[in-house]
Parts: C-alpha cells; structure tokens; sequence
C-alpha cells in the first residue's frame, strides 16, 4: 500500500524483507515482480532480485543468429538519479553491480521485460519526484 | 536406512542454470546423480572442506566446498532435513555446517568477497549471488574503476536456463579500499 512506499527513502530500498516473499520459482528467466517493484535475474541458477531503483537504463539488442541480448545498467556513484552521493556517503567502500548482459533465445521474452522495466521504472521515478516535491 | 541419506528432487546449481537429480549422503561422501543419468557427482568425505546452509525462496541450499576448490550448490532440502543432515556432517564427517543468509533486499551495492573459485556478492553481511570465477573467460578494467566478467558461452551443459548470463560488471569507487592497488582481482 501507500504507506509502505511513502515511507521508502530511494536510499533505502528494500525489495523484500523475506526469503519467502519472493515470486514461486519459476523457468530459470528475467522476470519481473510488479508488486514489489523488482527485477529477478538468474544468476547461477539462482533468481536475484533487483529493486527498480538500483537500476538505471535497460536496451536490448537483436542479432543475425536470432539471438537476443539484454543489458541492463544499475546506478552507481557518479551518475545521475537516486542521490548516488548521500548512498556513497551512506555506504562508504561499497562496490557497486554496475552492468549485467544476458543472452536469450526469445527475443519476445526481451522485448516484454525491457518494456515492464521501463514502465516500472517511470512509475517509480514519476512517484519519487512527487514525494520529493510534497516534502519541500 | 542406517548408512546415510537420500534424497530425490535436488538441483545442482551453476553456470547453465539448475538441474534436477537424486542426492546421497552417506558414511564415504556426497553422491549426486543427474535425473535420467549422464552427469554424477562424487565426493569423498575426506574431501570436503566445509559445509554451508542458506534458505532460499521456498527451500533450503546445502553448499559443499571441495579441496581443489570447487563449490557444489544442491538446492531442494526440506527444514526437517537440514537439521537431520546438520547431525550427520557432525557426527560422521566432524564437520558443522555453517549457516549463510540470503539478500533479497534488491540493493546494488555491497561488497565482493573472493573465496578459492567464488566470487560473492554481498549485501549487507547476506549473500546476494555467487559466481564462479572458473567460468569467467575474460576480465576486463575499464576505466579506473569498473572491472568487467565476462562469461564463457556454454550451450552443453544441457541446464534449464532460458536467459544466459554473459557479462558482469563491478564499480569500485575510491572510496573502496578493499581491492586498492591489486593488479589481479577480482
């Protein structure tokens, strides 16, 4: 609900509070969690999870051998959007995951997530400002 | 049954994805066997090295570290077992399993600990992803401060993966003091 996302400083995302929380395990692909805010990557058979606000810009690039990639870039220091500064400032001597690249063989699948995580992405950058904006 | 454990419905987890088998732990090691043959994995006892625990979504994680520095994730264990198989490591192989904790948090920040063949994410003390550095077919610093992992391509290990992981890339700030001035990480 809205109390819990009003009260989320984008300095202090949390995308689940519990191991359990997260979506049922599904195929072994990027998958997007709307409720929460979050992308899941496979990583070593493993799904990770990404909040919204970690990540920066997403593209997706289509080859000859109808191979798909994905990439998908995350905010670190230094760029611009989600106060990377008070974070460093926060975190001191944190390493950041900067860039993830996949390949996929349904260029659809891609197409799909790099629109969700858009979206998603707007919603939560058009929600931030607002509440930045109420707070001044 | 008096000499070990089976289980069936454990996934081995690594590169390609996850995939399904049988696993045995008995008196002279681990054994695990790919569901429909093919792959197995042996481990004697005198072999491991240490024994971890993590829950994960659903389930619990059983990471076994081997003396050449290989890591084995199997993935599929009940609560129920883990306390049964935390007494056996003990009393058969004197060895007690450490426990680990996953975060879901979603945070991109953290720190990078390097463990023999592991590379860990971690977030706040909690373990995000491991990769396995034995995969990496380049690494590459751009910059000052970004290092970039780069994935061999493996289409062989007949996984379950629907999208691959190719490429990494870390950002140390100099902030960081951890990796300064060391030519070889991660």
């Amino acid at each position: 609900g809205d109390n819990r996302t009003a009260a989320k400083a984008s300095t202090d995302v949390v995308a689940y509070k519990n191991v359990n929380d997260l979506p049922p395990p599904r195929d072994l692909m990027i998958q997007i969690d709307q409720k929460n805010e979050a992308v899941l990557l496979p990583i070593y058979g493993s799904m990770v999870p990404f909040h919204v606000a970690t990540i920066r810009t997403v593209s997706s690039q289509q080859d000859t051998n109808r191979s798909c990639y994905i990439r998908i870039i995350f905010n670190v220091p230094g760029t611009p959007f989600n106060s990377p500064d008070a974070n460093s400032l926060k975190f001191p001597g944190a390493i950041y995951l900067k860039e993830v690249s996949y390949r996929s063989k349904d260029p659809r699948h891609i197409s799909e997530i790099v629109q969700l995580i858009k979206t998603l992405r707007r919603h939560f950058v058009a929600r931030e400002s607002e509440r930045a904006e109420r707070a001044t | 049954m008096t000499d070990g454990h089976l289980f069936n419905n454990i996934s081995l987890g690594g590169r390609g994805g996850t995939n399904p088998g049988q696993l045995k732990i008995y008196s002279g090691g681990i054994l695990w066997k790919k569901q429909g043959g093919g792959k197995a994995i042996d481990v004697d006892k005198a072999d491991i090295m240490g024994v971890t625990w993590m829950k994960v979504p659903r389930t619990n994680q059983l990471g076994v570290r081997i003396k050449d520095g290989l890591y084995y994730k199997f993935t599929g264990f009940r609560d129920q077992d883990v306390t049964s198989l935390t007494n056996f490591f003990q009393s058969t192989c004197g060895i007690t399993p450490e426990e680990k904790q996953l975060s879901v948090s979603g945070r991109n920040w953290g720190e990078v600990d390097l463990n023999g063949n592991m590379l860990t994410f971690m977030v706040g003390s909690k373990q995000a992803f491991e990769v396995s550095l034995a995969d990496v077919s380049q690494t590459q610093l751009q910059g000052k401060n970004d290092v970039i992992l780069e994935f061999h391509v493996d289409d062989t290990t007949g996984a379950n993966e629907k999208d691959s992981l190719m490429e990494i890339s870390f950002h140390i700030p100099n902030s960081n003091t951890q990796f300064v001035g060391d030519e070889n990480h991660p």
